[in-house]
């Protein structure tokens, strides 16, 4: 395996790529009591566009395929729950899928390679049943009820819709109760044939586990699997513009809530590296409306704020910036963010301190083994690859490099939605 | 790991030291005897803590001067622990060995201003910012039916106890939080620091003699408290006959909320014996409430049961369609008496015994689940991580049988969802 030192952090991965293509990442730590698995595939809710391996005609797959597939995957041809084995030893179990990933993982303390490999098999071993199939559509149906009666979920869900024309962040990562209710058996293995395969995937270990023995098992489990990553994801055209830039619903809340997008182009900026963008836009939206800029400050004292958060979507092509808050003045708060978008001054001074307490969270995060899984597993997921020198990355950012991206931005693509109590519309 | 106990008289220090860290991570944890009507008040000054002090008078003042001490982390929060109200105050800062010397002192100094150093003038808070806390806390409060699961939780506690302290809303209450002015919060204020009891972890890689020497500087707490009343929550029986309440909501999902009282558990029932009944009842995706009603029955997607230890309770939840109602009611029931007679095997209770020890080897590698431990060592005697590795791995199904046959659904609380929106 290949030693890499994660600068900065006093931690250490070791790399190894199989022939088939999958990577495996070890990320020891000694001091600790756990450990934490997670063996996950480069495949979420936006790809349901695709030519199958060996075909030549495109195919949609029903919204939604890829959290109900993740489910599935706990159904196994001898009737053994995984849950119930992964309990045995104490070891928790779970799974999750995004937009663009999902992952199996199972995490404790005790029986470490009976569980890698356990968890190797069960994802590897996909089984599949019209009953068995029918059955999850009852308890994914409840599932998206659940997300959907939650008003921050319906405003996102709006917002996403009015920012974005045709791409699949238009549809939450679950899907609708009317595109599940279409899922069949063989839709499930075609994506799984396709996108649980070694190239699409990887199997991350960070924790205290026994490196030597842990890559035997993982060799002998994944070394036969073959590569047939034939598949070809459609291109997604998405216009530049927002789909609706101005927009209000209402909803069964009692203070309004509002949700601003603002669509950025990647050509539009220039060349750059991904993450290195990514961190420069993510320090222009922490200077701007981070905690402890004057915006934040100021919206609070006039009270326009009840709460506050902010996220980036990374899509194929584009940045969006978005921004949910709960306020009782929509009109007013949406004018002040538009206007301190339009403005986006920019301090010296604020950028050398965010510099300096991203890098003491990076420290921070390499404290604990979730947060060190998380870490490198977003970045397996957006970059393709560990990055050991995350801290002198962060370090060597200057302020020209930020003021030259921000200076391409059209503050104007901006799209807001304004969701309000209904009894105000009675 | 090394624990070492001082009580300094007028608080409890307790040092954790250990190299397993990064960060060092102090906790302030302030206690007196639950009163409904402060719960509120209690609420506002936790929150003010974070928005001025005396030096530094505005909330961005005080979050650039802990990003300055290398993104030291200040939090506060107020909670119930049984018959009492708790408020934390948490420092968690790098060591100087990744910032620079004298950090973690300034640090703690930080900690002192935000304490001991409120934004008070003339024997009051400032009025604009508690204006501004007040503000969102009401936008809270008004919005607490948006989160059904909660809300549906709060609603089961106060038709099961109307008046007990365990049917108290946490979050408080908006006709108390109409009440507070920056006089009568100043007054509570200075009446926490005088007569709550307070209790000062430390977990982190330092010297004994010297953190002790800091933290007196620091925690400027003077006067000395006695406990008053129990920890625990009087235990009295379950209705002799079930309570069912309804209330109903625009959502398209119902929350269905179980009370289920715990009566006359002896200590080791209560600490060992609930414990594992009830990771096998509804405490893991192995457990019979999430195997029958989710996978067997295709009911629901969430499931499942927590102790709520110190008011002898266990509380059984699940998200359901309403048409469903009946049917998860009489299979919870069901599963409830197929405890009792001991219908579950001894792999269950291997399982079972295995998912606390696993919690228990996790309490090392995180400073927060090892100052709860101490805390709850101190607060109601619970015993060390080795003794309760030895007494879980000893009960036996007898023993669960019997607890068993102490839980008993109490009250039952259906949040209906009418929406007729399709999702």
């Amino acid at each position: 395996m290949k030693k890499v030192n994660l600068k900065g952090l006093d931690l250490t991965a070791y790399l190894e790529t199989l022939d088939n293509g999958l990577d495996v990442i070890f990320v020891p730590f000694d001091n600790k009591s756990n450990y934490h698995i997670s063996y996950a595939t480069r495949f979420g809710s936006e790809i349901t566009n695709f030519i199958p391996d060996g075909e030549k005609k495109a195919c949609k797959v029903p919204d939604g395929i890829a959290h109900f597939l993740e489910h599935k995957m706990f159904e196994q041809e001898s009737g053994e729950d995984p849950f119930t084995y992964f309990s045995q030893s104490g070891t928790g179990a779970n799974a999750s899928t995004s937009y663009n990933s999902t992952q199996y993982i199972c995490y404790g303390t005790k029986n470490f390679l009976d569980n890698l490999r356990y968890l190797i098999r069960f994802v590897n071993a996909p089984y599949y049943t019209d009953s068995n199939v029918e059955k999850e559509k009852g308890i994914i149906a409840e599932e998206l009820k659940m997300y959907a009666d939650l008003p921050d979920v319906q405003l996102e869900s709006r917002l996403r819709q009015n920012v974005y024309h045709v791409h699949p962040r238009r549809v939450d990562i679950g899907g609708t109760i009317e595109e599940i209710n279409k899922i069949t058996k063989e839709d499930l293995y075609l994506c799984y044939n396709n996108f649980y395969s070694p190239d699409h995937m990887f199997l991350l270990v960070v924790g205290k586990f026994p490196m030597e023995d842990a890559m035997k098992v993982i060799h002998k489990e994944l070394d036969s699997r073959e590569n047939k990553a034939g598949a070809v994801i459609s291109k997604i055209k998405e216009k530049k513009t927002v789909r609706k830039k101005e927009d209000s619903f209402t909803g069964n809340i009692q203070v309004p809530k509002i949700g601003l997008g603002l669509k950025i182009a990647i050509s539009d900026l220039g060349e750059y590296d991904e993450l290195e963008l990514d961190l420069y836009l993510t320090m222009l939206s922490t200077m701007l409306f981070g905690s402890s800029s004057l915006f934040r400050e100021e919206a609070r004292s006039n009270k326009l704020l009840n709460s506050f958060y902010m996220e980036w979507d990374n899509i194929e092509d584009y940045k969006t910036f978005l921004v949910l808050a709960s306020t009782n003045d929509p009109k007013n708060l949406i004018k002040k963010l538009k206007e301190e978008l339009a403005n986006h001054k920019l301090e010296e001074a604020v950028f050398q301190r965010m510099k300096k307490v991203w890098i003491a969270n990076e420290v921070k995060m390499a404290d604990y083994i979730d947060s060190t899984v998380n870490n490198i597993y977003d970045d397996m997921i957006r970059y393709h690859k560990v990055i050991p020198n995350k801290v002198d990355i962060i370090r060597k950012m200057n302020m020209k490099t930020l003021e030259k991206i921000v200076s391409n931005i059209d503050f104007n693509n901006i799209s807001v939605v304004t969701m309000s109590p209904q009894d105000e519309v009675l | 790991m090394e624990y070492v106990k001082k009580d300094l008289g007028s608080f409890g220090l307790h040092l954790i030291q250990t190299d397993k860290f990064k960060t060092i991570t102090v906790r302030v944890a302030f206690r007196s005897p639950i009163v409904k009507e402060e719960i509120t008040l209690r609420n506002v000054l936790c929150d003010m803590f974070l928005q001025s002090s005396s030096k530094y008078p505005s909330r961005r003042d005080l979050t650039i001067e802990a990003q300055e001490l290398y993104a030291c982390d200040i939090s506060t929060y107020n909670s119930r622990l049984g018959n009492y109200n708790n408020l934390d105050i948490y420092l968690s800062v790098l060591h100087d060995r990744y910032t620079e010397d004298g950090n973690f002192k300034k640090s703690l100094q930080f900690l002192n201003e935000i304490i001991f150093h409120p934004d008070v003038r003339g024997g009051k808070f400032s009025l604009d910012k508690l204006e501004i806390v007040k503000n969102t806390m009401r936008s809270s409060l008004n919005s607490i039916k948006e989160d059904g699961a909660n809300y549906s939780l709060l609603r089961l506690f106060e038709t099961m106890d109307k008046n007990r302290v365990s049917s108290y809303r946490m979050v408080g209450y908006l006709e108390d939080l109409d009440k507070v002015t920056p006089e009568s919060l100043y007054q509570y204020y200075e009446k926490m620091i005088r007569s709550d009891m307070v209790d000062v972890f430390v977990v982190g890689d330092f010297d004994f003699k010297e953190m002790t020497k800091l933290i007196r500087e620091s925690i400027m707490i003077k006067t000395v408290k006695r406990q008053r009343i129990p920890y625990l929550l009087e235990d009295v029986r379950p209705r002799s006959r079930r309570l069912f309440k309804k209330e109903v909501i625009d959502t398209s999902q119902s929350k269905l909320a179980i009370g289920c009282r715990c009566h006359n558990l002896t200590d080791y029932e209560r600490n060992y014996v609930l414990s594992l009944y009830n990771v096998i009842l509804g405490g893991s995706g192995d457990s019979k409430l999430f195997q029958e009603v989710r996978e067997k029955y295709s009911l629901c997607y969430a499931i499942n049961s927590v102790p709520n230890k110190l008011d002898h309770l266990i509380l059984i939840r699940a998200g359901i369609d309403k048409e469903n109602y009946q049917k998860a009611l009489e299979l919870i029931d069901q599963i409830l008496v197929n405890m009792r007679k001991g219908k579950f095997e001894d792999r269950d209770i291997q399982v079972a015994k295995e998912y606390f020890c696993t919690a228990l080897d996790e309490v090392e590698d995180s400073p927060s689940r090892i100052m709860d431990n101490y805390y709850m060592m101190e607060l109601i005697g619970t015993d060390t991580i080795s003794e309760k590795r030895r007494k879980i791995m000893g009960v036996t199904k007898q023993e669960i049988m019997k607890v068993a046959k102490k839980v008993k659904m109490d009250t039952v609380f259906l949040l209906e969802g009418d929406s007729h929106e399709e999702s």
